[in-house]
Order: C-alpha cells, then structure tokens, then sequence
C-alpha cells in the first residue's frame, strides 16, 4: 500500500487480503507512518519486508538494526519477516540497494552463520528474497538458485521468491528461469513476489513501476504449479497506479493460482506493499 | 565471526567503484592512480560480455546509487532544490554524498549533515543563508515521524494548582525543533514555495494548451548551464519553532521572548524563572500576561506537554 492508497485503504474494505511493509519505513518513533502501520494492521495481516539487513555483508550485523526489528516485529505481529538475499553496504556505509553476491562456497558459509545469527537474534526463522541483478561474478561456481537453495537448506530460513527478479536476471545472465523454479525446493517457499520491469535495451531494470508483464505471468504459472498456492504479492513502486488497478493485477494473481492448482484450492493471493 | 577476506575485498572493490562520483571507469583509474586497484581488477571480478562490458554492468548500479540518494534529497530539501535549481543541487548532492555517505540502514537519514556541509561549501558563500534553508527543511523532515506525546490542553494547564503555578515545569513535545538562524529562512521557504507552486499552476496551465500544441512548460531553471541567480536570504537574526500537529507540519519565525520562553521550557525551567525572565523591561503584571498568551499559543499549537517525572 502506497501513501496514494492510504485513505482507500483505512477507510472501507478491499479485496486485498493482506499487506506487506517495508521494514525500514516504520522502524521510527512516532507520526504518520507509525499510525498508518497499526491501522492497517488493526485490519489485515501484516509481513515485514526489508532492504537494509545486508545479510551478506562482510560487516558486523548492525546490532541497533536488528533490535529495531525485533521491536517492530513484536509491536506488529507480522506474519512473517523477510529481507534480501543480498548486501547493502560495506565500511559502515549503505548503498540502499541490493548488491548481488558472488555465488561461492566462502560466501555461502558467511551468509549461513549471519541468517543463523539474525534468527536467533530475532527469535523467529525470518525469509530471503532473490535480488533482481546486473553483474554477475567470474568466481561463482554455483547457479543462483542452488545457492538460495543451500542457504535455506543449511539455514532453515524460508524463501520468498521473486518470480519477476527470476526473469529479469535470466534475461540480463542468459540462464533458463524455469530451471531456477525448478532448482528451487518446494518446501521452502514461503511467499511470492510479483512487479513490473523496464526494457532498457540492452538489460532489463527492476523499476517495479510497470504492469506485471506476460512472460512473467507465465513464469508465475509455473511457480505455482510447482510450490502449489503460495501467498502472492504485487510490488509497485513508482508510478503508482490506482488501488483498483492494483486490486485487478492481484486477482490476475489469485485466478492464475486457482486455475492452475489441483481442484481449485484456497490461495493465499493478493498482498500489497505498505511503503 | 570475521568476514572472509576474499569478499571483503570484492565488497570493498564494489563499492568504491559504484560510489565513485564519475563514474566506474573514473573511479577505477582512480584507484589505480593511489595504488588500491590494478587495471584489470574490474574484469577480474564481474563477467562482461557482447551486450554490456563489466563497466557498463557496474555503471547501473553506480547510476542507481547515486540518483536513489538524490531523489530521497530533493524530497526533504524541495525548498532548496527549489533556490539552486537541478544543475546545481545535483552537483552539491555529488560534493556531499562523497563526504557523508549514507551511514543508516534507513534512507531517512541520508540528509541528517547536508545543511552543516552546506555552511562549508563554495554554494553558501555564493548564496549566503543557503544552509540556513537547509536546516529549516530538515527540522521539517526530521519531526514528521518523532515520538509522538500527548499534547497539555487548556483544562491540563488549568488543572495546574494555581499557587503553585511558579513551581511548574512543563515540556516540549518531542516533534517540535527550536532554530536560531542568522537568516530569514521561514521568510525565504515561503517565497521559495509561493515560486514553485505558481510555476507548478502555470505549468499546468501551459501543459493543458501544451498538449494540443506539443509545447511543454516553462521551467525556471534548467540544466544548461543557465540557472537563475541564487536568491538572496535576508540577514538578520531570525528564531523559528518547527513543530508537528497531529501529522501536519509546521513552522514559523518567533521573537526574543517566545524562543527564550521554549528554550528555557526545554531546559526544565520551572513557569516562575520563565516569568522571571519576561520581567525584564516590563511590570510582573505585563510578563504574567505575556506568559499566559505564549502559553495560550503554545496550547493552540499542540506544543506542550507534562515534563517527565523523575
């Protein structure tokens, strides 16, 4: 949900059924966000969503940002809490971005021990997000997805997958993504991402500013159709549409879901993003 | 735990390149020239290819750094974005930014020192009162989302024991900044604003013929080079209180009395000594008097609230 959305939100019902907030934006004392947050959560479920935990930074975790979240997530009561499979910064500095990792073993062995610290920090299995990328590194020696994959395996933190960060990083790496779906345990999933992208040419961008695009509708079809109906989030971000566009592309999500699953079981579709 | 070596220095690596104010392939030279980089370190790290080279795929992250943080800058500075005009802000956001990196997990913080560096920088010698613009805007960002409190109302301060009135400490709610500035920056940010609003009227004026026409807005600067002279702030002392009503923002310049009078409030002055302090120059009856009306005016604004118990 977007500052544009609020009052439509709050003030009558949706056909949303829950909402995502971006961590960072309520982890404040006090004012507009903090009001927003507990009247919307006053009324839905409610997920935890952040950009800065840099779960693969080679800095020490910030122990002042993992207590905030602790006392956000204990004021909230998200449903879960997840970040970015990434780094956000190094030096004490912050890019606010999400900064791909090298998909090796020393890095793997570093993020482990960083989840299984943030986790027991927090008291909860939290989740990790796939990053949309531009770069990808001469020393990986691992796909992409076999690394998320072991990262959760040896953690036990959840995934939540990003079905149009998949698609555009295949397209800027060239790889198969529905190998990356299919490399991805079926019980690990916690949640999916949908979003828009631009076409710049020669790359694609993560903008989320677009409509969620056919190929990645496809692409979400056969997420499903492997994980089974898991809970479905549309991310927008800049030019943001209005609420009832954004409900029509979360019940494109719902009904793909609901077709595609076996005898037409419940889906747990439709989430927005709290900004 | 300590950070395998090899990814702290690709990290290390990485950032400097995309922080890099001219570039990665400026930033790379750069760091070749003092010896922290070889030439081929870059390729050595990221794989490039017909489409994009390893410069190239590291350019999009540098671009997206850079313009995250100057987006997040020019909403909490739209006044001063306003004063210097794209060009020149654009250039005093790559000047800071090489300085004051973002040092926060939140990006709310990112212009927490701009108005500090502002007083430092050739823009403020240019334009004097510039930085005092500045800190005005970002007290304005700073208490949009401060703690909130309950603000005393009139029944609270009547409710206060009348003869023990002089013994009251009351306090300043946490969203509300006391500035002393050596510029009329509230008289500037009105100006500012009543300039951009009309210009966003016209433009909308224009765009509506615009479109039958093809024609876009006028704009006030633009980013040939030929931005409008800096405005010029008024030297003179001028005091402020910025403060949060309900979720509303709002300043205005004060007098003497009034940014004593919350000074002192702050400080844990009981009523009695603030009274004491508006005698000067008046009868115990007129400083009583003047008491009661910044009092009045304080309540009205949501201001004060109960001081803190020991």
């Amino acid at each position: 949900m977007r500052r544009d959305h609020f009052e439509r939100v709050l003030s009558a019902p949706t056909r949303i059924d829950w909402f995502e907030a971006i961590t960072e934006n309520f982890m404040v004392d006090g004012g507009k966000p903090r009001d927003v947050l507990s009247r919307v959560r006053e009324r839905y479920p409610v997920v935890l969503h952040g950009v800065s935990l840099s779960i693969g930074s080679t800095d020490p975790l910030n122990e002042d940002y993992l207590a905030a979240l602790k006392e956000l997530a204990g004021r909230v009561q998200p449903a879960w809490v997840s970040d970015h499979l990434c780094w956000a910064g190094v030096g004490g500095h912050y890019a606010h971005d999400l900064l791909p990792l090298p998909y090796t073993e020393e890095a793997l062995a570093h993020v482990v021990a960083r989840v299984h610290r943030v986790q027991e920090r927090l008291g909860r299995a939290i989740a990790l997000e796939n990053v949309s990328s531009y770069v990808s590194y001469r020393q990986s020696t691992m796909p992409e997805w076999e690394f998320l994959a072991e990262v959760a395996r040896r953690s036990g933190c959840g995934i939540l997958l990003d079905v149009n960060n998949i698609y555009v990083s295949a397209r800027n790496h060239g790889f198969d993504a529905r190998a990356y779906i299919d490399g991805v345990p079926v019980d690990t999933v916690w949640q999916f991402h949908l979003a828009g992208h631009s076409d710049k040419g020669d790359f694609l961008l993560d903008t989320h500013d677009h409509p969620v695009c056919d190929p990645v509708w496809d692409l979400y079809a056969h997420a499903v159709r492997r994980f089974g109906p898991v809970s479905t989030l549309i991310e927008w971000d800049d030019h943001i549409p209005t609420f009832e566009r954004l409900e029509e592309e979360s019940e494109r999500a719902r009904a793909i879901a609901t077709g595609v699953v076996a005898g037409g079981a419940a889906v747990v579709a439709g989430g927005a993003a709290v900004a | 735990m300590s950070a395998p070596p090899r990814l702290r220095d690709d990290q290390d690596l990485f950032w400097g390149l995309i922080a890099a104010p001219e570039g990665v392939r400026q930033g790379l030279e750069a760091l070749v020239g003092r010896g922290a980089a070889r030439p081929d370190d870059l390729d050595a790290l990221i794989v490039g290819d017909e489409r994009l080279s390893s410069f190239d795929r590291l350019d999009i992250y540098a671009n997206m750094y850079f313009f995250r943080l100057l987006d997040c800058l020019k909403e909490d500075y739209p006044r001063l974005l306003e004063a210097l005009g794209p060009a020149r802000f654009h250039n005093l956001v790559t000047d800071y930014l090489l300085v004051h990196p973002s040092s926060h997990p939140s990006l709310r913080y990112v212009g927490t020192h701009l108005a500090d560096f502002l007083a430092g920088h050739a823009l403020e010698r240019e334009g004097p009162g510039l930085a005092d613009l500045a800190c005005l805007e970002w007290a304005r960002a700073d208490i949009f989302d401060a703690a909130d409190a309950r603000p005393l109302t009139r029944a609270d301060i009547a409710a206060l024991p009348q003869d023990e009135a002089g013994d009251v400490r009351l306090a300043l709610v946490p969203a509300c900044r006391l500035l002393r500035l050596a510029h009329d920056a509230p008289r500037a940010w009105r100006d500012l604003k009543e300039r951009a609003d009309g210009r966003a009227a016209a433009a909308g004026a224009t765009g509506a013929a615009g479109a039958a026409t093809g024609e876009g807005a006028a704009c006030a600067h633009d980013d040939s080079g030929h931005a409008e002279p800096l405005p010029r702030l008024a030297r003179r002392p001028t005091a402020a209180r910025v403060w949060r009503h309900g979720f509303a923002v709002h300043h205005r310049s004060i007098d003497d009395d009034e940014i004593d009078s919350l000074e002192g409030l702050r400080a844990g002055d009981p009523l009695g000594v603030i009274a004491q302090r508006l005698s000067a120059g008046r009868t115990p009856e007129r400083a009583t008097a003047r008491l009661g009306a910044l009092l009045q005016g304080w309540i009205e604004d949501g201001l004060i609230a109960a001081a803190p118990t020991e």
